[in-house]
């Protein structure tokens, strides 16, 4: 089981959380969606596994490159 | 009488230059994870193709009878070799010797203006750079008795000039580099440095600490971090040595060997007929949500071609080569998932590649979702308009052929960037599709400010307004004026791009040769 760290691309506010610890989900799945410039940006996860911890949360600021999610797969 | 004494001395001296700067330096060298000059060439070249020139070139001692006592190899290693069964031309700095600095012949063996450089000209193939130097010392002026203005004498920065409109040029930054070898790694067509062990900078940090009292470590100054991601003075990055030479032999794979030829065609072993039903449900209704465009992309062109250059920089636009049919495009996209909003970075990125592509005859496809510029004073501060407009000015004079695909927005100035005007203005669109001068939200309060004011109910109003733009929005009704040449079902996306890429190969062929552009560049 490995440890994968989950990114948020871009700067914005946490707009909304589509998963929670404990969620099974795939590779492509969309766990945040982050409000930037006007969009809803999803993060995606590019890994499969089941999420350990979600590190933000609603109308929380994120900056670019910084771990919103944490996944065990 | 046979010249075997000669010839064994030559054998001699070839394995002297073959070790380096010796073993304790190699070793040290080792110990960094990196790889010597000579390791360097031969992982990235064909096995066994490396012809080396100048191998006994350095600094010999002599006993008083003329007797050979001691040979410091002069500290560049360069020569011919192949790479995908194509001819290139090589060199690197040996750093295992004084650092890589120059060893003052009368004629440099790579580097600006050395003899590699020349040949590469002469005989119209690619160069690659491995560069691991740190350019000039203060011994020159011990050795020499006297200062060198720069740019006087031996220079020959102006044959790596001219080099970028013959051949291309790859340069790689696999160790600490300043100086001349910065400048010769950025007068490339495409540059790559080795995480960890690259850095480049005008100056070093012992240089910044005497000018500002900053102390910071070389990789804080001019590594990955900020010569790549922020500041985009080198396109991509490379995780290791290995990882180098295969992104270095996969941008070669899309070059042709100079701008006389055409990029080298692969059987793709992709249908061109491959049509994903993924592209018909990928852009959401709703223009305020993202989608992965790269993934978009995959699904397009040919499958696995994509090379993205400059991955990190600028990302608002997505600037990649890639292959349909077999053969290679240039294509620049937008990117939604950062918003899609065009800053002076991805205008800059947006410039060099439509460049690149023009230059070696590579056609280009423009994937738009694009709302604009981006606005503010930081923006603004950061010249978004000369730059985006730079970007437009390079788009105008290109002359490969240029294909629009308007996937969702693309609205004004920048939009306007992702329509060709100096050929054909050849555009499709999916159903998606969205355009204008501005966006009908907000543009609706801008352009009935007073109507919508006088109205019993303003909001209702807008609403109204709205609603009847957004119809004649409709991206049916530019089809039906001819006012975009097609729309078409995202799945088909393919085989359409394939067909006309085909058919336009005869016009590349025909434009073959140096371009040379006029005028001042905004």
């Amino acid at each position: 089981m490995a440890r994968i760290e989950v990114k948020s691309e871009i700067t914005g506010t946490v707009w909304q959380l589509k998963s929670k610890p404990g969620d099974k989900v795939e590779g492509g799945d969309t766990l945040i969606v982050i409000e930037s410039m006007k969009m809803e940006i999803p993060v995606i996860t590019e890994d499969g596994g089941t999420v350990t911890e979600i590190l933000v949360k609603e109308k929380d600021p994120v900056s670019e490159g910084q771990v919103v999610a944490i996944i065990e797969g | 009488m046979s010249w075997q004494p000669e010839i064994d001395e030559l054998h001699r001296r070839r394995q002297l230059a073959e070790a380096c700067g010796g073993p304790d330096a190699v070793a040290k060298h080792h110990a960094q994870g990196k790889l010597t000059v000579r390791e360097r060439i031969a992982g990235l070249t064909d096995h066994g193709s490396f012809r080396e020139i100048g191998k006994l070139a350095g600094k010999a001692k002599y006993d008083a009878n003329g007797q050979l006592t001691g040979f410091e190899p002069a500290p560049y290693v360069m020569g011919v070799a192949r790479i995908d069964g194509r001819p290139v031309a090589i060199g690197g700095e040996d750093y295992t010797i004084r650092a890589g600095t120059g060893f003052g012949s009368d004629r440099r063996k790579g580097g600006q203006g050395g003899f590699i450089e020349d040949l590469a000209y002469e005989y119209r193939i690619p160069l690659v750079n491995l560069i691991d130097g740190t350019g000039g010392t203060v011994n020159t002026a011990k050795r020499k008795g006297y200062t060198v203005v720069p740019g006087y004498g031996q220079d020959g920065m102006e044959r790596s000039a001219d080099l970028l409109g013959i051949v291309p040029v790859v340069s790689a930054v696999m160790g600490t580099t300043a100086g001349g070898p910065s400048m010769r790694a950025i007068l490339s067509h495409w540059s790559i440095m080795v995480k960890g062990s690259g850095q480049i900078f005008a100056a070093g940090p012992p240089v910044v600490e005497r000018a500002f009292g900053h102390k910071l470590h070389k990789d804080e100054l001019g590594g990955t971090k900020v010569a790549v991601d922020t500041a985009g003075t080198i396109d991509n990055v490379a995780e290791n040595e290995q990882d180098c030479f295969e992104q270095i032999r996969r941008f070669l794979s899309y070059m042709p060997q100079n701008v006389w030829e055409l990029p080298p065609q692969v059987d793709c072993g992709d249908p061109v007929d491959r049509c994903e039903d993924a592209l018909a449900s990928i852009v959401p209704r709703s223009n305020r949500q993202a989608y992965n465009m790269k993934k978009l992309l995959g699904l397009i062109v040919d499958r696995d071609s994509l090379f993205e250059i400059q991955p990190t920089f600028g990302k608002a636009v997505i600037t990649s080569l890639a292959r349909m049919n077999g053969k290679v495009v240039g294509i620049v996209a937008s990117n939604p998932m950062v918003g899609g909003i065009m800053d002076f970075k991805a205008a800059r990125k947006q410039g060099h590649f439509t460049e690149l592509c023009d230059m070696f005859n590579i056609p280009i496809i423009l994937f738009a979702d694009i709302p604009g510029l981006m606005v503010g004073v930081e923006s603004e501060s950061d010249a978004i308009l000369r730059e985006g407009v730079r970007a437009r000015y390079i788009g105008f004079q290109v002359s490969v052929p240029v294909f629009s695909v308007l996937i969702r927005k693309c609205y004004g100035v920048a939009g306007g960037g992702f329509i060709d005007r100096g050929g054909l203005n050849f555009k499709i669109a999916w159903p998606s599709a969205e355009w204008g001068s501005l966006p009908v939200e907000g543009g609706v309060k801008a352009a009935y400010r007073r109507e919508i004011e006088r109205a019993a109910d303003p909001a209702a109003r807008e609403q109204e307004l709205e609603a009847e733009l957004k119809q004649l929005a409709s991206p049916f009704r530019t089809a039906e004026a001819f006012a975009i040449e097609d729309i078409i079902d995202p799945r088909e996306t393919r085989p359409y791009l394939c067909q006309f890429i085909d058919t336009l190969q005869g016009r590349l062929r025909s434009q073959l040769g140096p371009k040379f552009k006029s005028g001042v560049r905004p």
